[in-house]
């Protein structure tokens, strides 16, 4: 079984997903915009996301935030997320258009990265390339494109990543405005997640939200 | 400051421009009326600047009044069809509230001409509203509910062969009630970037005051429809000048108050966009003879328009009766002043800064911009948002800079004392009973732990605070990696850099926080009139009064 979301959906229910899971608000954004961005390629920006969610939580803020005075960057806990880091890093781009190459240790789903750091590409409209392993993603402002063997694309966790601007002209791939297909499953997780951050209804919450007059006039 | 600068060609209006510590506060905002700016009005200009068709596709509505049908308008490079279900709804059922499970009609926009399939897969779904699916082929989901007593009023009298009673109809101003209106990207419908490359549904909120407009025409065809079938021969249509005077009513609640604090860089350019008009329309040094006609005739309908806009609730009560007051000020001035030189806009305008309540004020400033959609129509082009770009955050920004931007354009944010129970005595949540933003009492409720980020003056007090005790020479990537808590404020205070008015310049969590002042402001950009509170937090207003109706405005589809 699985479900259509639609991008502005993906986007939200990520983000509160991400605040769920005890991220601040700020970061939670950064995560809903990057299953986002992801999705609208067809890639599984969300499902990857749930991935790391379900291993980080926000009281281990310091563990998984890069050390940034070291290089490469590395985690206290030995893992990058790659949220913060990827958040961290788009911060940063201005140096990587000076020609700066950021260069990361141990980092859990980079794809998740590549696509953190894709939204500072849209906004410069200059294109960004995240590699690792035998793959490397580059973020334009309108589009993406792979290059390398694609079966790395998802992995959980790599030993290096590195960061830099670069001089590709075409995207190969533009973000496509159809459907996003997901498992039926993991979307319940993810609602699940969402769900979280509501609070629950109380006598007052409802007593005060309406006009408390009579809607038949 | 626009996000659209190339559209000034009047530099000099700048020096007219009313600051943001001036424009943002909901005391103002919570008394703005719509403007000729305003979404629905832009949007029939457009239609008939365009030369759009209009035709009513299918109507297999039965003597009772149920069914489906179907209304297109076709510009000249796409059609968008109104699909609209009508449904039996017991009494008991009808509820404005977003917490209704059923409702007298429901529609959706679909993005074409629907064929059959499409039809019956929407039949399957519109009906149920949030508990169905649309897809990416709709623009927006809706429904509406009837004025009981007005709809019955309306039918017995077509039926009976008489027109209804103006009196009556006045006072309500509309058949039905929208109670959501939704658009991109909810429930399925297609996402915002299916329409953001596409000058006719591109502007704020183009797709779902279109499905409005045409759900009042609908509605109109509907109590005709009735009473011709119960009445026979003897019934009669609503004579066209009654006709118009029915507009669309909605109904709304705190769900849409967080929209403008979510969409910073958006309202900054509403704003911009009004301010800019009324700026323009001050720097003028002479007013000519044609100018001065159109504007008393506008006034003239405004002040026919008070008197025909009622309320219940005691604070609008209020307003209304200084506003009744306020164009009789207004009335005198004019018979006193030269409207026609030595700046005769800009003279009034300070005039009844001086004179007049807020809700004058901007009656005036609404009025100002009538006779010169020439000079102002334009900037309807900058009202929409790149919002991508105010997500970014500049790390390289010193901590200086960050302070500088508080300190000089957010000192209603450091001036408060937050510590004060009156000061922090609410807060923002979203209900998990139907997933609606919410306000809460701080001290009162359980549920404070759920906080939406929306306490925005709070977060930049306290950001300013740790700020202080921050390096110099840290920069923000290096700060907001440190204080993650300051991410999203941090975004907000670089934002305001360049969109000095995107935000709202009030405490949002105090205890004397009006919430439908800041429905009012959105309704009003919307094209709303006879704004209504029912409570402090839920407003109704008539939509789309004195409009033409499709078939008036535009020809006839073949």
């Amino acid at each position: 079984m699985s479900l259509r979301l639609t991008l502005a959906e993906i986007e939200s229910y990520l983000r509160k997903a991400a605040r769920a899971r005890g991220l601040h608000w700020g970061i939670a954004e950064e995560a809903g915009k990057a299953a986002r961005w992801l999705g609208a390629f067809d890639l599984p920006g969300p499902e990857t996301l749930l991935a790391h969610l379900q291993q980080i939580n926000g009281e281990d803020y310091p563990n998984w935030i890069p050390d940034c005075s070291r290089e490469p960057w590395q985690a206290p806990g030995g893992l990058l997320c790659p949220i913060i880091t990827g958040a961290a890093l788009a911060d940063r781009s201005a140096q990587m258009l000076d020609g700066k190459v950021f260069h990361l240790a141990a980092t859990a789903y980079p794809l998740l990265l590549a696509a953190t750091v894709g939204q500072a590409a849209r906004c410069h409209r200059q294109v960004f390339t995240t590699a690792w392993a035998d793959v490397r993603v580059s973020c334009f402002e309108n589009g993406l494109s792979i290059e390398g063997n694609r079966d790395d694309l998802l992995l959980a966790r790599v030993a290096g990543v590195s960061c830099q601007r670069d001089d590709l002209t075409e995207p190969r791939q533009l973000p496509s405005t159809l459907a996003y297909r997901i498992d039926s499953e993991l979307f319940r997780r993810i609602d699940e997640l969402a769900l979280q951050t509501y609070a629950p209804a109380t006598a007052e919450s409802r007593a005060g939200a309406g006009a408390g007059l009579t809607d038949n006039d | 400051m626009i996000d659209c600068a190339q559209q000034n060609p009047m530099p000099e209006a700048a020096a007219y421009r009313r600051p943001p510590e001036v424009v943002m506060r909901l005391a103002r905002m919570g008394s703005f009326h719509q403007t000729r700016l305003s979404f629905m009005r832009s949007l029939l200009r457009r239609l008939k600047r365009e030369h759009w068709t209009f035709k009513r596709g299918l109507w297999e509505i039965g003597d009772d009044g149920f069914g489906r049908a179907v209304y297109t308008v076709y510009g000249p490079e796409r059609a968008y069809s109104l699909v609209a279900f009508s449904h039996d709804l017991p009494d008991h059922m009808r509820s404005d509230r977003v917490i209704a499970t059923a409702w007298d009609a429901t529609f959706a926009l679909y993005d074409g001409v629907p064929d059959t399939a499409d039809l019956d897969r929407l039949e399957q779904n519109v009906p149920k509203q949030e508990a169905g699916r649309i897809s990416d082929s709709e623009l927006s989901l809706a429904r509406a509910n009837r004025s009981v007593r007005l709809w019955q009023h309306v039918i017995d009298a077509l039926a009976a062969g008489r027109q209804p009673d103006r009196e009556q109809l006045e006072a309500v101003g509309y058949l039905v009630r929208t109670t959501a209106v939704y658009g991109s990207g909810k429930f399925g419908a297609a996402d915002r970037l299916t329409i953001a490359e596409r000058p006719e549904v591109s502007a704020p909120f183009q797709a779902e005051l279109l499905s409005v407009w045409l759900i009042r025409a609908f509605a109109l065809d509907l109590v005709e429809h009735i009473a011709a079938a119960r009445g026979g021969a003897q019934a009669v249509a609503i004579e066209p000048e009654l006709r118009r005077r029915i507009g669309v009513g909605n109904s709304t609640g705190l769900g849409m108050a967080p929209f403008l604090i979510n969409h910073p860089a958006l309202l900054n350019n509403w704003m911009m966009a009004r301010e800019e008009a009324i700026a323009r329309v001050r720097s003028l040094e002479h007013a000519e003879p044609a100018a001065i006609e159109d504007f008393k005739r506008h006034f003239e309908h405004a002040r026919f328009n008070v008197s025909q806009w009622h309320s219940e609730h005691p604070i609008q009560i209020e307003k209304l009766q200084a506003l009744t007051a306020d164009l009789e000020k207004m009335a005198d001035y004019m018979q006193r002043e030269s409207l026609a030189d030595d700046h005769p806009w800009d003279r009034f305008y300070r005039w009844a800064e001086q004179h007049l309540s807020l809700e004058g004020q901007e009656q005036l400033v609404s009025l100002l911009l009538e006779p010169y959609g020439e000079l102002v129509d334009d900037l309807t082009q900058c009202m929409d948002a790149d919002e991508h770009l105010s997500f970014f955050i500049d790390g390289s920004m010193p901590l200086t800079r960050l302070r500088e931007i508080l300190e000089s354009q957010c000192q209603w944010a450091l001036s408060v004392d937050y510590d004060d129970p009156a000061n922090c005595a609410r807060f923002w949540y979203t209900s998990a009973e139907k997933l609606e933003p919410r306000v809460g009492e701080r001290f009162d409720e359980p549920g404070a732990e759920y906080e939406l980020p929306l306490a925005v003056g709070r977060d930049m007090q306290r950001m300013y605070t740790t700020l202080a005790a921050a390096p110099d020479d840290m920069s923000t990537a290096e700060f907001v990696l440190a204080h993650p808590e300051y991410r999203h404020t941090v975004r907000r205070v670089q934002n305001l850099a360049k969109h000095p008015y995107a935000e709202i310049q009030d405490n949002l969590i105090a205890a004397d926080m009006l919430p439908i002042d800041i429905l009012r402001c959105k309704l009003s950009f919307f094209g709303a009139t006879k704004f209504d509170p029912r409570s402090d937090r839920w407003v109704r207003i008539c939509m789309f009064q004195d409009a033409p109706f499709p078939h008036e405005l535009l020809a006839s589809a073949s």
